[in-house]
């Protein structure tokens, strides 16, 4: 083993490293889609720079609208109620004619059928689509964005879900329009300062169907009498509650489908009551609204068909709406039972902001990609034929609606160049030169004929001056939707054919380090039997552990699965060292350690279900003590200093211990300083000490965390010039790896808080433990002192398995909400992206990786040079984190189109990711330190 | 994979048998006993108090116990070694010890393992682990008494001589990994009444125990016509 060649050693691992990032990186582009978010926001004097006309001059009027200020269109409505129905899918409201079967849940809402198809109504029932993912909040920032929101939108808004984009809902606030909002209180949390009255109700209690709904009819019916608000958003949530209770074909939702029939009744009946002229409602638009399907099972969130399909009602109070021309009119016909026509038209929620601000006259969201629906722009455009009847209401509202489309357009190819020059990963110069070609196509017509025609409006030559008029909105509408079109593929499709090169490169890369362990174990006496069932069931555990992946609830409860394998090779190993007679104590106490860990586990389980909307919190952990015990919390302020005493214990005797002399020793001492310094500052946070007043004395509480970094980076500074200067000499790395794990665990005990102690300990003991267990099912009593050479893959799985307890056991979880921001400012107060991002790094994966890759050669007990195994021992963890992240990949690329895809899986496959890389690059540093 | 060890180590162990007082046929019929003795339980549990495992898991667990634990004792009191120096009282007795001490063994395996800890579970983990430890620790206290090396060569070494020793040990490894299988359907989402802890780890756990059984017979069959042919 001497003869192994020694630099090879340390390419090898770089060599992986790259190949994961490349693999990483390839699938990413392939499944992460990301979206940058621009800052800029419209204002209504940018309308001058687009070619079309202003909405002032030309157009004479003698509206009630005159005396308000006009921006970007001439406003056509005055007020908007929006009623969003969440999870209505499209068959609750369109009539059971439209499907090949009359279901229980079908023709509830017959209030808004009868309006729809009613005698000369301006009432119309559209079916909408919605663009994945179909969750509540993603619709609703893509219903007032006009955009298509991605799983990483990438903004400053990191962490708050408070959109920064400009929006539908501020220009509205920006026009001084004022507007009361009721029901989920996820509006709220997206718009915390627009809203003038907000009624919100807490939404995140799927079991409770109506205290959202009674909370919003209570206020909705006494605010819609009033006449101080512009826009009213009502949000009921009883029908997504229902669905994801009780399924779409259950009592509960036919019940709460019953109960909007009445209070849509009480709403349209109140508007029609107010619609006379001078009324409060005289020129109002109601509007009825899903903001996404759902499956039959009331789940959503995914692409199919039964969650992007919902529906949206919409009325105006003025009754004379000019009927679309047939090109542009998207209505599906039916005949319904009684032989009466009856039509649905359909929208896309992508064109829903831009069409509510050429409805309402406000400048449209920069960053909105719709266009402005034809059929319910008409729908609220029944004032523009009371001023002018000199012409055909179809012509007067072409005219009109040509302009907008001009506006509308405009602006989004603005928002189309500016993303593309602005954003790190814009469009591909192909796409955007076609829709520059299409735009410039649809410009040059209107600058050459359209414009005039608008502009000196004679009345002569109708036919000609329509069909003009009708090219150039077909010219728009095709722009329209070709930008449609490429944001889609760009924000909403994943690449199916990257991400399997991706997962393909990752999977190459599993053999070929496979082969790298492998690799050099020629020697006959490799392949005993004990090797072998070592391996294999290395391999059992490291399958099994893979599968579980493929499951959601088995991500969701990693943590205790992770801890079930390890106790499960526990098992194994205290039978291995009953039936040798050797070591029993150690396997006794590595159980414990597990059982220990585990209960910290379960602690941070129940963390995660307060937050998560996957699970339902169960305190199993619960002992019947009172959490404010008082013998509980003192327990809770002196375990942790207890525990940092012990370590200096461990670490003194290590010290003691080795006879190697020189810069080891200083730095294990400089740890031990560390940990007193840590001990010192818990001390006196808590009361009970009576060292209230130290931090005073030394002037404030950041001078301890920070002297503890200080320590921390001299220490490797020391050591990674002591390990060029003075390689070759010292061969024996326990010493080393002492005093590395020790330079690295007082930030990470730092940053880990008080529990950070304890489970180092229990670190440190579960690692003795596997240390001490190493080939004991080798092992015979006769030749204990008989140290193998040879790579024990069992222990390497079981340092593997406990580092993963360890990321659940420090109360992570794989999710965001599950980093623990506060860690980054343990030491400092004020926030630098860099710095507080690398703290923020070294809490989340401390334990879990940068302590087990640098502390996995204190497994080899035996003294001595053992390059060769010691480098198999690093292949082997980095194999079996690659298999995991492998496993990841693959269960994301399953099940791409989840419901719980951007909640569970994606959050995931981050974490894992970054966990693979931050691991290879620790081999990759260790292999150089240690080799 | 501890299947594939385990048969493996009984090829290589056709050991030498001290005591031949049971005949395939008789475990078969011993078995038959014990399986009906556990029907019994689950028909006191439905007809007689009218509860499951799934609508009580605790009283049906203590149910099942407290049925099986007397057939079992008197079965394997009956195969005791030495019996001419200890009386079957006195095997029962032991078997007493070696139920709670092997609940207790089993509990704490089970908590290392992830089952609830908390109160509300307390119960049902004390009943469950009692059942485990009449499948497990049971037949060998009342077999082999506190005799460590006897204990040591077939639960650790699993090299077992004769067939009671079969009929003590597989079972028992049955049951236990018939009870980690049992596990695994716990953390999913199906939302099954039957996922609580511990219904499905026990159904598991009668499973890998039956399983065991019928291995064991097989073991005893197949082996013994082995070592017949070889005298032979």
């Amino acid at each position: 083993m001497v003869t192994y060649p020694k630099r090879n050693n340390k390419l090898i691992p770089l060599a992986f490293l790259l190949i994961h990032s490349v693999a990483i990186l390839i699938f990413t582009r392939g499944f992460l889609l990301t979206r940058t978010e621009l800052p800029f926001h419209s204002t209504c004097s940018d309308v001058s720079l687009s070619p079309c006309l202003s909405p002032n001059p030309p157009i004479h009027h003698s509206n009630s609208n005159q005396n308000q200020p006009k921006c970007w269109t001439k406003p056509v409505v005055d007020r908007v109620v929006i009623i969003v129905l969440d999870a209505l899918r499209i068959d609750f409201l369109a009539p059971s004619a439209f499907f090949p079967e009359a279901k229980p849940w079908m023709d509830k809402l017959t209030v808004l059928q009868n309006l729809a198809f009613g005698n000369e109504s301006s009432a119309k029932i559209f079916k909408a689509f919605a663009d994945p993912p179909t969750t509540s909040l993603q619709r609703l920032k893509g219903l007032t964005t006009g955009g298509l929101p991605t799983f990483v939108d990438v903004g400053n808004s990191f962490g708050a879900p408070a959109i920064v984009e400009d929006n539908f809902i501020n220009q509205l606030v920006l026009n001084g329009k004022r507007l009361v909002m009721m029901g989920d209180d996820t509006w709220t949390q997206l718009f915390p300062n627009q809203f003038q009255k907000s009624y919100p109700f807490p939404s995140f209690n799927v079991k409770d169907l109506d205290t959202v709904d009674n909370g919003c009819i209570e206020h909705l019916f006494p605010t819609l009498y009033k006449d101080d608000w512009d826009v009213l958003i009502a949000h009921f949530l009883g029908v997504d509650h229902a669905g994801h209770i009780f399924g779409v074909d259950s009592m509960p939702m036919i019940n709460k489908l019953e109960q909007y029939n009445t209070v849509l009744e009480r709403v349209v009946d109140i508007l029609e009551s107010q619609a006379g002229p001078g009324g409060v409602h005289e020129n109002t638009m109601l509007i009825v609204m899903g903001d996404h399907g759902q499956t039959l099972n009331g789940d959503h969130g995914g692409g199919t068909a039964e969650e992007v399909e919902t529906t949206m009602f919409a009325m105006s109070t003025m009754k004379h709406t000019p009927s679309v021309p047939p090109e542009f009119d998207t209505s599906s016909c039916k005949q319904d039972p009684e032989g009466k026509q009856i039509c649905i038209s359909s929208i896309e929620q992508l064109d829903f902001a831009a069409t509510l601000s050429a409805l309402l006259g406000i400048s449209f969201p920069f960053g909105s990609i719709g266009h402005v629906n034809p059929e319910l722009y008409a729908l609220g455009s029944s004032s523009l034929n009371l001023d002018n009847t000199k012409q055909p209401a179809v012509k007067e509202w072409l005219k009109s609606y040509v302009n907008v489309l001009c506006v509308n357009a405009w602006q989004v190819k603005r928002y189309i160049d500016v993303y593309s020059n602005s954003s790190v990963v814009g469009f591909s110069s192909d796409d955007m030169s076609r829709i520059s070609n299409l735009y410039s196509a649809a410009e040059h017509h209107w600058s050459n004929s359209v414009k005039h025609i608008l502009m000196y409006n004679d009345g002569n030559e109708d036919s000609t001056n329509t069909s003009a008029l009708k090219a150039q909105i077909a010219a728009y509408l095709k722009f329209f939707s070709s930008v449609a079109e490429l944001a889609r593929s760009k924000w909403t499709e994943f690449n199916l054919s990257l991400m399997i090169t991706g997962f393909g490169i990752l999977v190459i890369s599993l053999i070929l380090q496979s082969l790298a362990i492998v690799h050099g174990d020629n020697k006959p006496y490799a392949v005993s039997s004990g090797l072998s069932t070592g391996a294999a069931f290395t391999l059992f555990i490291v399958l099994i552990r893979a599968c579980s992946f493929l499951s959601n609830s088995y991500i969701l409860e990693e943590g205790k699965v992770a801890n079930f394998l390890l106790a499960t090779t526990g098992l194994i190993k205290l039978r291995y060292s009953v039936m040798r007679k050797t070591m029993r104590k150690e396997a006794f106490v590595f159980l414990a350690m597990v059982s220990v860990l585990r209960v910290s586990i379960d602690i941070g389980l129940t963390k995660q279900a307060a937050t998560s909307q996957f699970m339902s919190s169960s305190p199993t952990w619960m002992l019947g003590l009172a959490p404010d015990h008082p013998a509980l919390t003192y327990a809770i302020e002196i375990a942790p200093i207890l525990s940092v005493a012990a370590l200096i214990c461990v670490l003194y005797v290590a010290i003691a211990r080795t006879h190697s002399e020189g810069i080891w020793k200083y730095v294990t001492v400089g740890s031990m300083l560390s940990y007193f310094l840590i001990a010192l500052l818990w001390a006196s946070e808590s009361k009970i000490f009576g060292f209230d007043g130290l931090l005073q004395v030394i002037g404030g509480r950041n001078i301890i965390p920070q002297t503890v970094y200080v320590i921390g980076l001299v220490q490797l500074f020391l050591l990674a010039s002591a390990h060029m200067f003075c390689s070759g000499k010292d061969k024996n790395w326990g010493s080393r790896t002492v005093a590395l794990v020790s330079a690295c665990s007082s930030p990470v005990i730092l940053l880990s808080g008080k529990q950070g102690s304890m489970l180092a300990l229990a670190y440190l003991l579960a690692g003795y433990c596997i240390m001490r267990l190493e080939g004991v099912e080798r092992r015979t009593k006769s030749d204990g002192q008989n140290k193998f050479s040879k790579l024990d893959s069992v222990c390497v799985v079981q340092w593997s398995l406990l580092s993963v307890c360890m990321f659940f056991a420090s109360g992570h979880w794989c999710a965001f909400d599950g980093l623990r921001y506060g860690a980054a400012f343990v030491g400092f107060d004020e926030f630098v992206l860099i710095r507080q991002a690398i703290l923020l790094t070294i809490e989340t994966f401390g334990f879990s990786i940068i302590l087990s890759v640098f502390g996995l050669p204190l497994l080899i007990p035996s003294h001595g040079e053992k390059r060769h195994q010691l480098f198999q021992m690093y292949m082997l963890y980095g194999v079996i984190s690659a298999t995991t992240v492998t496993a990841t990949i693959l269960c994301v690329t399953i099940h791409r189109r989840h419901l719980m895809v951007w909640g569970l899986f994606a959050p995931k496959f981050v974490f894992d990711v970054v966990g693979l890389i931050l691991t290879d690059v620790l081999i990759c540093l260790a292999s150089a330190f240690y080799l | 994979m501890n299947e594939a060890k385990k048969k493996k180590k009984l090829d290589s162990s056709i050991g030498v048998p001290n005591d031949d007082s049971i005949s395939a046929l008789a475990a078969f019929s011993m078995y038959l006993i014990t399986g009906l003795f556990l029907g019994v339980g689950f028909w006191v549990a439905r007809n007689k108090f009218s509860v499951d495992l799934v609508s009580d898991p605790p009283l049906t667990l203590f149910l099942l116990w407290s049925i099986e634990f007397p057939v079992v004792v008197i079965i394997f009191s009956l195969l005791r070694n030495a019996p001419e120096k200890c009386s079957c009282f006195r095997a029962i007795g032991r078997s007493i010890l070696g139920l709670i001490s092997g609940a207790f063994l089993n509990a704490l395996g089970a908590i290392s393992l992830g089952a609830p800890i908390g109160m509300q579970y307390l119960l049902r983990t004390v009943h469950w682990s009692f059942l485990m430890s009449v499948f497990t620790f049971v037949p060998a206290t009342a077999v082999f008494g506190a005799s460590w090396t006897d204990w040591h060569r077939v639960f650790a070494s699993m090299k077992p001589s004769g067939n009671v020793e079969y009929m003590i040990f597989i079972p028992a490894y049955g049951a236990i990994i018939g009870g980690w299988f049992g596990a695994w359907p716990m953390p999913l989402d199906w939302e099954r009444p039957w996922q609580e802890w511990p219904i499905c780890v026990c159904y598991g756990a009668i499973g890998g125990y039956i399983v065991g059984q019928i291995v064991s017979l097989c073991a005893m069959f197949f082996l013994r016509k082995d070592e017949h042919l070889k005298v032979a």
